[in-house]
């Protein structure tokens, strides 16, 4: 490399003039923007483009599901109803189910961590941009095939969970499961990747001086729960994807009693999956919550290290916890009272959280903002859900309550207290970030109100209801059973929350296009997100951040430390070794590329394809391959050397 | 926005690193790490089926063959040395020898992806014959799809290495390549043990 393709080397300890930094800026405006128009849009893979559209999409489908609710809703306010007949109700509940848990709960909660944890390490992108933006697509292909399908009457109609021999090939004959099956694969593929790639950006790409134990509780969050990604989703994939899939197109006989096959294997390696995944929506939102008390306490917050031993416990104990969705098939007892205590124990950690905020808030000065609002909204709501699940957590409760409207009253407490209200609270705290505008004060609290009201009033009734007798997942009811009363009420709940949703989207709408503009840091704010203009230039910092504190904007009161040297004539990121965040190699970031939505949609024929012949899997794997040579080519061809080969290295480990 | 104070330059640094401090190593594990997990999972549930059946293969249906998937497994143990000898030249930035264990190394890959075929028939059932030949057909099936990504990999990094000069990241990813055959290889032992030698003993 010669001299005259680094930068020039500045002293140690110089503090940078505004022009050093604008002529900087201006370089790396040069070699970072993206490609203008449509194009550019296609072929992005910039983390922060590729985490709003996610944002956006996710929203779109929480606003799906939501109206698929109001259906339902508006079915059940009353008895024998005729709005929805069974069979669109069967696949509206599915379609419901499988939008808010698949297409809404766990993506928008890895978008947050795709958008966010780059910006909060101190680094310029994430580990791996094309296989991010491929991550997007894929997920998109999902969205559209799902609802595609659904509006051809083709929607999967067996459930969320999609219980064998139900959705078997002997009962559930035609595609409508297949749409399942392949949707869930559209979807764990996005979520693995999106894992990998945030495990890698906060194990490599963390700013000089960022060592684990300075890690932001935001990005803690994220990190356990990618892991959990990576040991959750494998299950489902092997369930979904191969064994139902197979037992579907194929005749294999995973499930199949008659041919030896288990229909309590689907629940298991379901459940091994799908009660993770409950604690993959949660963390993320209470990983929302301590940026958000810090900042309105104005108080570091209290208990960092038993909030991070929490998390881990948390994700530990998640996976130990499956079978209690089991309890009413034939488990041993010994396994019922192992699985009884597992499912109460795991209720200590959250515990602790929640006492952790409480402390910070009370030796803070609380200022109570919209996203502190929701976060209180959370822990009121939230604690409910909480009490219920220790209630169904005993096997002798559960098998009375066990498929009724307790069952659905408790988990819309946790997921909309424990996941919505945070994620809701984090929209109106990082919105400025994303948007550099800053959202309505008096309309968010209108929103906050309407959505807590709502929440409550729709769903505690069904407590009563599930007691009651009320089973879950069906169209209707007779009026002599007397659930009518509370049905409507809940239906009025549902509207509220749906008015609710209306205030926040037109907040968002008018707040992006002409709200308050927010400046870099409008909540003075301690993370290194702030640290940057509001929205951050396609490259995130002109300088990498040095981080010498857990609130490096907090605890640097005159200067920001940096370091310089990247070069400004090709995308360079700093990478850092694992622990110590040392400075290590600087890495070549790829250029935007159409490869990964080319790659998303060859995956698209690969899959939606197998559902109708094995020949569309061979040609979609066929296309596959010049997508797969086409990515190295740009590699090969964008790069932009010399390179600088630590030489001692290689040398040493071939020695 | 606070000013900025120069704490150190990174133009020293190298471009170009192997092993752990290289990102592409990580996202190799992680991908090592999901189909490892994978594959116990459906390990685990092949196990699980056992449960439900007095003999293991069922009745009437024949153990699985050992010769060809003995010879395959001789065959991947061979493999490893090209692979090695790939990556150490690719460590040394050696681009002959890069070429000619490459070359060496896909033809290997390529063979052992082909005796995969008669390696599943050797499983003596078919898929569809019972809950016992679903499981071990996914069980190896999903291990083919590793070696159909081996091929790919190989195959074209060799091609590129033909065609032009490459960066010096490429020979990064030579090393990379290998690492993720090693796991191919490691994984697929407990495999074979479990569905082709186990019926013979549980």
């Amino acid at each position: 490399m010669t001299s005259s393709q680094r930068e020039p080397m500045l002293p140690a300890e110089t503090t940078l003039s505004e022009e050093e930094v604008a002529r900087e800026a201006a370089a790396l405006d040069r070699v970072w923007a993206g490609r203008p128009g449509f194009w550019g849009w296609l072929t992005a893979v910039d983390h922060k483009s590729i985490g709003k559209r996610y944002l956006v999409t996710t929203f779109a489908m929480f606003l799906a599901g939501g109206i698929l609710a109001a259906f339902m809703r508006t079915q059940l306010m009353r008895p024998e109803n005729t709005v929805l007949g069974p069979d669109r109700y069967n696949q509206v509940f599915t379609v419901h189910g499988t939008t808010m848990m698949f297409l809404f709960a766990v993506p928008v909660m890895t978008a947050m961590g795709i958008y966010f944890v780059p910006l909060m390490v101190g680094a310029r992108n994430i580990a791996f941009p094309r296989a991010n933006a491929f991550g997007y697509w894929t997920y998109f292909v999902g969205v559209v095939f799902l609802y595609v399908s659904l509006i051809a009457n083709t929607g999967p109609d067996t459930g969320w969970f999609a219980y064998v021999p139900l959705s078997g090939p002997q009962y559930s004959p035609g595609h409508r499961v297949d749409v399942w099956a392949q949707l869930v694969t559209f979807t764990e593929i996005a979520a693995l990747i999106a894992a990998v790639n945030v495990i890698v950006t906060v194990f490599k790409l963390r700013s000089p001086g960022m060592s684990l134990n300075r890690l932001p509780l935001f990005v803690w969050a994220q990190l356990v729960v990618s892991f959990m990604i990576v040991f959750a989703m494998p299950a489902v994939a092997a369930g979904s994807t191969l064994m139902l899939g197979l037992d579907r197109t194929v005749n294999s006989h995973w499930f199949n009693p008659a041919e030896g096959g288990d229909a309590l294997l689907w629940q298991h390696i379901f459940w091994f999956f799908g009660h993770p995944e409950v604690y993959i929506i949660f963390l993320p939102a209470l990983g929302f919550i301590t940026p958000i008390v810090e900042t309105f306490a104005r108080r570091k917050v209290f208990g960092y290290t038993a909030l991070v031993m929490s998390n881990i416990t948390t994700a530990f104990f998640a996976f130990g916890l499956w079978v209690h969705h089991m309890f009413a098939t034939p488990i041993p007892e010994l396994g019922q009272s192992l699985f009884t205590a597992a499912s109460m124990v795991i209720a200590i950690p959250t515990g602790v959280q929640i006492f952790c905020w409480l402390a910070t808030l009370w030796a803070g000065r609380a200022e109570l903002r919209v996203p502190l609002l929701f976060v209180l909204g959370f822990i009121f709501t939230f604690v409910i859900g909480g009490i219920s699940g220790v209630m169904l957590a005993s096997v002798a409760f559960d098998k009375q309550a066990h498929d009724t409207f307790f069952v659905v009253a408790h988990l819309h407490y946790v997921l909309l207290g424990g996941g919505v209200m945070p994620l809701f609270g984090a929209f109106y705290f990082w919105f400025p970030k994303i948007t550099g505008r800053m959202l309505d004060e008096t309309l968010g609290k209108l929103h906050f109100w309407l959505f807590v009201i709502g929440v409550n009033v729709t769903f505690f009734p069904m407590h009563v209801l599930g007691l009651e007798g009320m089973p879950r997942r069906v169209y209707t009811y007779l009026a002599s059973t007397g659930w009518g009363s509370l049905n409507l009420v809940a239906t009025l709940g549902a509207y509220t929350i749906a008015l609710s949703v209306i205030v926040f989207l037109v907040n968002a709408i008018r707040s992006w296009w002409g709200g308050e503009v927010a400046g870099a840091n409008p909540w003075n704010s301690s993370g290194l997100e702030w640290a940057t203009t509001s929205p951050p230039p396609p490259y995130n910092f002109v300088h990498v951040p040095v981080t010498t504190s857990r609130h490096p904007l907090w605890d640097t009161t005159v200067e920001l430390p940096v370091l310089s040297g990247l070069r400004t004539d090709r995308r360079e990121v700093l990478v850092t070794t694992t622990f110590d965040a040392r400075p290590d190699y600087r890495h070549e970031d790829p250029a935007p590329s159409i490869w990964p939505l080319y790659l998303a949609l060859c995956m698209g024929l690969t899959f939606i394809g197998g559902i109708f012949s094995p020949y569309l899997v061979v040609v979609g794997l066929a296309l596959t391959l010049p997508g797969l040579f086409g990515l190295a080519w740009q590699s090969i061809t964008n790069h932009r050397g010399p390179d600088h080969v630590d030489a001692p290295q290689a040398l040493a480990e071939t020695a | 926005m606070k000013p900025l104070r120069v704490a150190g330059n990174v133009a020293e640094l190298p471009s170009t690193v192997f092993g752990a401090r290289s990102l592409m190593w990580w996202a190799t594990l992680g991908m090592m790490v999901i189909e490892g997990w994978t594959l116990a999972l459906l390990v685990v549930s092949y196990l699980y089926l056992r449960q439900d059946f007095a003999s293991w293969p069922p009745l009437r249906t024949p153990h699985p063959s050992l010769v060809v998937p003995t010879t395959n497994l001789v065959l991947m143990f061979v493999s490893c040395v090209p692979a090695y000898m790939s990556a150490r030249s690719a460590k040394q930035f050696d681009t002959v020898r890069v070429r000619r264990w490459l070359v060496v190394f896909s033809i290997i890959v390529v063979a052992i992806t082909v005796v995969r075929w008669w390696e599943l028939w050797a499983l003596n059932t078919r898929w569809d014959t019972n809950a016992y030949g679903s499981a071990a057909w996914t069980i190896v099936g999903l291990h083919t799809t590793l070696l159909a990504l081996d091929v790919a990999d190989t195959v074209g990094l060799t091609l590129l290495f033909f065609i032009r000069e490459l960066p010096a990241k490429m020979y990064t990813d030579t090393n990379d390549n290998s690492f993720y055959w090693y796991f191919s290889v490691a994984v697929w032992i407990p495999i074979y043990l479990i569905v082709y030698v186990g019926p013979r003993i549980f």
